[in-house]
């Protein structure tokens, strides 16, 4: 499956996807973008299977990149990665058609809890 | 504005949760908050804030010693020697850390508010002006470290980890 990993901290991309492997999904194929401008673009140029998007960064944030992809069409699953998790951001990001949201700090388990069901 | 401020006890909470997760995974080496007087920052310490606006205005800092934020940046890099981070990873990391303690802090206040992205300087230039609300001062592998939340931030500007001033 193609994953897109969108967050402005390479630091950040790095443990997604080191947790992603600790949560034992291996062998899919992990695409890193900075920005919600590039999350948009790629998601356009090579529709994802999955989406992983932190919510405030730079160019456009994670809700609005949401919502333009979804304008495009483009239904691939889509979830929050992000240190905010306030009930009005979770009914935001549901209204805009997140399937999910998890917040920063998070463990291997966290990840299972959501993925299990797409990448299982 | 309101009168509801972050309390010491919540600060600790939010950062023993940060060093489980990302520092201290392996519960060897864990934040030690010894309520020793905080002899103030030092010139050369990287400091990493992130601003609060809306219905709180404030913003949190946290600042390491430069070994201190090069194991830090190691430890959530995975690599074994703090020496391979790099300065752009470190402002990148230390960014993060602060990034999220600023959620958690941010959650803790009424809505709505807004959290600006992480500002970081390795250079000794932050401006740390601020009124504080609370503060843990302690050390991690034996290296300084502070947390604080200051209320009504001053307009902050620093180097964003991506190197372009902040806004």
């Amino acid at each position: 499956m193609r994953i897109l990993i969108a967050d402005d901290s390479r630091v950040m991309r790095q443990i997604v996807s080191r947790t992603l492997r600790q949560a034992g999904y291996d062998g899919h194929d992990l695409v890193e973008v900075a920005d919600g401008k590039q999350l948009y673009d790629a998601a356009v140029a090579q529709p994802p299977d999955l989406v992983l998007s932190d919510w405030n960064m730079p160019e456009m944030n994670g809700l609005e990149a949401l919502v333009a992809i979804r304008a495009a069409g483009i239904k691939a699953p889509f979830g929050f990665v992000t240190t905010e998790g306030s009930p009005e951001m979770r009914k935001k990001a549901e209204d805009a058609g997140a399937m999910f949201l998890i917040t920063k700090p998070f463990t291997a388990e966290s990840f299972r809890d959501v993925l299990d069901p797409i990448l299982r | 504005m309101t009168e509801r401020k972050p309390s010491s006890e919540e600060l600790l909470a939010i950062a023993e949760m940060v060093w489980t997760s990302y520092l201290d995974p392996e519960d060897e080496y864990p934040l030690v908050v010894d309520g020793v007087p905080d002899p103030g920052t030092a010139a050369a310490d990287v400091v990493a804030t992130v601003t609060i606006s809306g219905a709180w205005q404030g913003r949190v800092l946290l600042a390491f010693s430069p070994p201190a934020a090069r194991r830090a940046t190691a430890a959530l890099c995975g690599l074994d020697e703090a020496d391979d981070a790099g300065d752009g990873d470190v402002a990148d990391a230390v960014g993060e850390l602060v990034n999220i303690i600023g959620g958690s802090v941010k959650s803790l206040m009424p809505q709505p508010t807004a959290l600006s992205l992480p500002a970081v300087t390795t250079d000794g230039s932050a401006d740390l002006s601020g009124t504080e609300v609370c503060r843990l001062t302690g050390t991690w592998r034996g290296e300084p470290v502070s947390v604080a939340v200051q209320e009504s931030a001053q307009l902050y500007v620093g180097v964003s980890r991506t190197g372009e001033t902040s806004r």
